[in-house]
C-alpha cells in the first residue's frame, strides 16, 4: 500500500496503567491499510523538539488508528499531554509486516516485553478464527505495567505472564516462560517484539531448538522511509533497514 | 512567473532540489506527478566500491538537527547505474549524480562511469566527513582544484563541487574549485560534530563521530554561502537546514542559484513542494517577474 502522510485528529488518548497509554487517531485511509506488524511515524509537534517524529506499532487498525505507547522521553511526554480534538502529523502505514503462518502451522507462541505487545493485537485479530493454539507470553516491570489483556482472551489466546517483582504472574524474566513453548518446529511459530536482550534470548532459544519464527527490532529513525539509511541493523545478510526491510525479521537474522 | 535557473547552459525549471543523502525511496512515497515538479534530483553518493556504512548507531538527534554517520552505505556505482539510476531517470527531471572518490583515480573512472550513463551533471562530493581519514579533499585547495580540474578533463556534463564547511576559510577552497573550472558548487555539507552519552560515558554513535545537519546549521551555512557568493562567479547550490520557504529564500537572497532541502525530507517529506510553492508566493508578493531578480539581491 502506498504511504499516507496527513493530519488526523485525536479521538482518544488515555493512561490505561502504569506510564502506558492508548491513543486513538481519526486516520481511516492509514488504518484500514495497516498489516500487524505495520508501524506508523508520527510528528508530536510542529517545532524543532523533539527533531524527530516516533515509530510506534499500529496496535489496532480499522476506522481508527490505535496505538499503545509508554513514556519514556520527552517525545511520549508530550504526546501524553494531548487532548482528543488535537492534532497529530502521521506518516504510515510503514514497514514490513509479520508473515501469518501457513496451512502446516498449529501453534502460534507471541513473546512479548513491556509495550512490545502493541503489534500483536493486529497479529491475534487476523488468525482470531483460524484453528490455532495461540499462546501469549508476556513479560512485564511489574503488575502496574501490565496491559489489559482481555482482547487478546476474547482473540483465543492463552496467557501466561512473567513481572520482574512476581507483582503478576511468575516472578522473573519472560525468558522463565520458555518452556510453555511446544518445541515442534514443524508446527509452532514464534513471534517476539520487546526489548532487544529478550529478543537475543529468544533467538538463541530458538536456534537451540530449530524452532523458526520473526521478531520485530527497534532502532532509532530519522525519515521512517528508508531514506536515511540511519535506522541500520547488522543482519546475517549485512545492515539493512529497521523502517523500511524491518521491523520484522526472521528469528534467526538479526545479529546481536 | 519564471522561476527556471540554469547552470552551465543547462536548464532547470526551478531552483528547488534535494540533497543528497536525503530523499531515497521516494518512489514509495510520492506520485511521480508531485515529484517531476522539483527543479532537479540528487540522489545519495555513489562510491566506485560498494560500501556497507558504518555501524549502528548511525544517527543522533540534536536540538534543532540531527548527526549521522551513514558512512556512504551505496551498492556502488555499476549498480546504481544498472538498478537504481532507471528509475531516477525516468521521473522525467534532472539527475545530478554525486560521486565520491578514494584517490584520483577513483574520481575519474566515476566521471567517466557517469558520463556514460547520460545523467544531467555530476556532483564531486568533496566533503564527506566519515570516511574515517585525518583530512578531506575539501579542505586542502590544492587537492580541491586537482579533483575538479581532472572531473572537468573527463567530463562532458557540468561539475559541481561539494564543500565542507570543516574549513577555516570556505571561500578560498570555493575560489580553487572554481579555478579548477567548476561549472557549480554546492554547498554546505555536514558540520562535524558528537555527542557524549553521559552514562555511559561514550559516543552516541557507533562511528563515533559525524556530521551535523538541519536548521541548528542554517545561520552558518547561509554566511558561507554569502561569503562564497562575493567571491566566486559560478552558481551556487545551496544547502544547510531548509525547512521552510523562507529558509530557501535567505539562500537565494544570499546568492544561490539553487536550494537543497536535506534533513527536512525526514521531518516532513512534504517539505521540497512547499518550499517550491513558497518560493513562487514570495515573487508574487514582492512582483517579481524571475527569480534571477531574487538572486544575490541581500542589501547592505
Ligand atoms: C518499529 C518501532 C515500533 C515501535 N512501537 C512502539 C509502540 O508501539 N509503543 C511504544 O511505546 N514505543 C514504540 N516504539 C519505541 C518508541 O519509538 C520510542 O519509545 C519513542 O521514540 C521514545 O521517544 P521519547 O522522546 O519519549 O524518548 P527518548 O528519550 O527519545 O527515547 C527513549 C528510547 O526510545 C528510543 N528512541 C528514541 N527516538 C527514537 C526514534 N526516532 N526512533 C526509534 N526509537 C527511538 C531510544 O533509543 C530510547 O531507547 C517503537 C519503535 C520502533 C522502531
Ligand atoms: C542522513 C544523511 C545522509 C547524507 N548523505 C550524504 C551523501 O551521501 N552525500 C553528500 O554529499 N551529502 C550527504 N549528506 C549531506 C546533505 O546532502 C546536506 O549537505 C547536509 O545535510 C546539509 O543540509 P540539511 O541541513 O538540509 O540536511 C547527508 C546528510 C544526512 C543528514
Ligand atoms: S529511518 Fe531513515 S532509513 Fe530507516
Amino acid at each position: 500500500m502506498k504511504k499516507i502522510q496527513g493530519v488526523y485528529k485525536i479521538t482518544a488518548n488515555q493512561k490505561i496503567s502504569g506510564s502506558y497509554y492508548h491513543l486513538k487517531i481519526a486516520a481511516p485511509d492509514i488504518g484500514r491499510g495497516v498489516l500487524p506488524g505495520q508501524f506508523v511515524h508520527v510528528r508530536v509537534n510542529d517545532g524543532l523538539e523533539p527533531f524527530f517524529r516516533r515509530p510506534f506499532s499500529v496496535f489496532r487498525g480499522g476506522k481508527s488508528l490505535e496505538i499503545l505507547y509508554d513514556v519514556v522521553g520527552p517525545a511520549t511526554k508530550q504526546l501524553a499531554a494531548k487532548r482528543p480534538g488535537e492534532t497529530l502529523d502521521v506518516i504510515g502505514p510503514l514497514g514490513h509486516a509479520f508473515t501469518l503462518p501457513d496451512k502446516n502451522i498449529r501453534v502460534v507462541v507471541l513473546i512479548a516485553g513491556g509495550v512490545g505487545i502493541a503489534p500483536f493485537l493486529t497479529l491475534t485479530d487476523k488468525i482470531r478464527l483460524k484453528k490455532l493454539d495461540k499462546i501469549l507470553l508476556y513479560g512485564g516491570r511489574t503488575k502496574a505495567n501490565i496491559v489489559s489483556l482481555k482482547a487478546f482472551r476474547d482473540n483465543g489466546c492463552r496467557i501466561h505472564v512473567a513481572t520482574d517483582d512476581g507483582s503478576a504472574g511468575v516472578k522473573g524474566r519472560v525468558s522463565g516462560l520458555f518452556s510453555k513453548i511446544p518445541l515442534d518446529p514443524s508446527t509452532t511459530l514464534i513471534y517476539a517484539c520487546g526489548p532487544r536482550p529478550m529478543l537475543a534470548a529468544i533467538q538463541s532459544f530458538a536456534a537451540q531448538h530449530g524452532m523458526r519464527g520473526e521478531l520485530s527490532y527497534e532502532e532509532v529513525m530519522a525519515c521512517g522511509l528508508g531514506a536515511c539509511l540511519g535506522c541500520a541493523v547488522q543482519t546475517r545478510k549485512g545492515y539493512k533497514t529497521v523502517c523500511h526491510d524491518g521491523p520484522v525479521f526472521p528469528l534467526e537474522e538479526v545479529v546481536f | 512567473m519564471d522561476l527556471s535557473v540554469s547552470i552551465a547552459g543547462i536548464k532547470f525549471k526551478n531552483p528547488v532540489t534535494v540533497a543528497s543523502g536525503t530523499f531515497g525511496h521516494a518512489e514509495d512515497f510520492y506520485d511521480d506527478k508531485e515529484l517531476r515538479r522539483l527543479g532537479a534530483l540528487i540522489p545519495k553518493t555513489v562510491t566506485l566500491f560498494p560500501r556497507q556504512g558504518n555501524p549502528p548507531p548511525r544517527i543522533v538527534e540534536t536540538p534543532a538537527g540531527m548527526i549521522n554517520a551513514i558512512g556512504i552505505e551505496n551498492p556502488g556505482v555499476d549498480i546504481f547505474i544498472t538498478d537504481k539510476l532507471p528509475l531516477l531517470k525516468a521521473i522525467g527531471i534532472p539527475v545530478i549524480v554525486s560521486v565520491s572518490g578514494a584517490n584520483y583515480e577513483e574520481f575519474r573512472i566515476l566521471v567517466e562511469k557517469v558520463n556514460a550513463a547520460g545523467v544531467t551533471a555530476v556532483e564531486l562530493n568533496l566533503s564527506c566527513p566519515n570516511l574515517g581519514k585525518h583530512s578531506l579533499v575539501a579542505q586542502d585547495p590544492a587537492a580541491v582544484e586537482r579533483v575538479v580540474r581532472l572531473a572537468k578533463k573527463h567530463s562532458r556534463i557540468p561539475v559541481c563541487a561539494k564543500l565542507s564547511p570543516n574549513v577555516t576559510d570556505i571561500a578560498q577552497i570555493a575560489a580553487a574549485a572554481e579555478q579548477g573550472g567548476a561549472d557549480a558548487l554546492s554547498l554546505v555539507n555536514t558540520f562535524q560534530a558528537m555527542v557524549i552519552d553521559v552514562e555511559k560515558r561514550r559516543s552516541k554513535l557507533g562511528n563515533f563521530t559525524g556530521g551535523l545537519s538541519g536548521p541548528a546549521i542554517r545561520p552558518i551555512a547561509v554566511f558561507m554561502v554569502h561569503q562564497v557568493y562575493r567571491r566566486i562567479k559560478i552558481p551556487i547550490i545551496a544547502m544547510g537546514g531548509i525547512m521552510a520557504p523562507d529558509d530557501a529564500l535567505q539562500y537565494i537572497i544570499a546568492g544561490a542559484t539553487m536550494a537543497a532541502v536535506g534533513t527536512a525530507n525526514f521531518i516532513d517529506p512534504g517539505t521540497p513542494l512547499a518550499v517550491l510553492r513558497g518560493v513562487e508566493d514570495y515573487l508574487k508578493r514582492h512582483g517579481m517577474q524571475r527569480i534571477s531578480e531574487l538572486r544575490g539581491s541581500l542589501q547592505s
